[in-house]
């Protein structure tokens, strides 16, 4: 399977797709013009994806501000993730937050309650 | 615009402790760019990164707001009179307080009311719980945003959203939304 590469633009986050490593990487700021367009593309990657991953995979996500809807995104993502947890494949999350900003640590961690996969949270 | 009505326009906004005022035509890279000014004047003012993220966000959540639902009129084939929209970040005493302002059609104006008067009449782990329900549903086929905007601006701010709604001729109302951090 193909990696998925997305460049960041300052509204919208890297995308970084490693199929064979096991590396999602998505990073920087989440507010673009339609999320859900925007997202699209890594919904139907995913999908694929997920029906033969690599044997460990891990989302690593350093965000640092997603508006709501980007923020429903995210949670769909987290969701198929959990599902494939769910199934016996291992998957985790690793969320980088800034240490700087209170409200990013509730926000992450409102993202680990929804989801039953190992979810780590971490300062930068 | 004539001089004095630009004097007493200009008066009425310097009253208020303002940071930005827009009018006019909301495109995503006004949005972007009026976003970015407010961050930078704010990381100026050394307050901390929580309450700068606070206000960047609830600013691009109203903004995102008003330029989404004029958006979607259009594509019903139902434009929305050109420039309807504002937005205002001003200071009152030591709260920032983000508005906007936008046209709605008639009929969106009770579910809109219900919804907002519902918000108020909850408390942090109500706002709590109505925010994970609303994440939970499944999204609407064509809708542009999560139906979570609202409830995430009633979870930062530190009184209850303020909102008027005042009825412009058969068609339209005035919706007025003020958020205060």
């Amino acid at each position: 399977m193909d990696s998925l590469r997305i460049e960041a633009t300052s509204c919208s986050p890297l995308i970084d797709f490693d199929p064979a490593a096991g590396l999602l990487r998505i990073e920087g700021e989440s507010y673009p013009e339609n999320s859900f367009d925007f997202y699209a593309p890594v919904f139907s990657w995913l999908e694929e994806y997920l029906k033969e991953p690599a044997p460990a995979v891990v989302l690593d996500i350093g965000l640092s501000y997603l508006n709501t809807s980007s923020i429903k995104c995210m949670i769909d993502v987290l969701e198929m993730l959990d599902l494939a947890h769910q199934k016996g494949q291992t998957v985790s999350v690793r969320w980088h937050y800034d240490s700087d900003n209170d409200r990013a640590l509730d926000m992450a961690e409102e993202f680990a309650e929804d989801v039953s996969l190992p979810f780590e949270i971490l300062a930068q | 615009m004539k001089g004095n009505e630009l004097f007493n326009l200009q008066e009425l906004l310097s009253r208020q402790k303002l940071l930005i005022c827009f009018s006019g035509p909301f495109s995503h890279s006004v949005i972007e760019e009026l976003g970015k000014a407010v961050r930078n004047h704010l990381e100026n003012e050394q307050i901390e990164k929580s309450a700068i993220m606070d206000v960047f966000s609830v600013y691009v959540e109203q903004a995102q707001n008003v330029r989404n639902y004029t958006a979607s009129r259009e594509a019903l084939g139902r434009p929305i009179p050109a420039n309807s929209g504002i937005v205002v970040i001003g200071k009152e005493d030591e709260h920032y307080v983000v508005s906007s302002g936008n046209l709605v059609e008639a009929d969106d104006v009770p579910g809109l009311s219900a919804m907002l008067e519902k918000l108020r009449g909850l408390d942090k782990a109500g706002l709590k719980a109505a925010y994970k329900e609303q994440s939970r549903k499944p999204r609407e086929a064509g809708a542009s945003g999560a139906g979570l905007g609202l409830i995430d601006m009633a979870r930062k701010a530190t009184r209850p959203l303020e909102y008027s709604l005042r009825a412009v001729d058969e068609r339209y109302f005035f919706f007025s939304l003020e958020v205060q951090l």
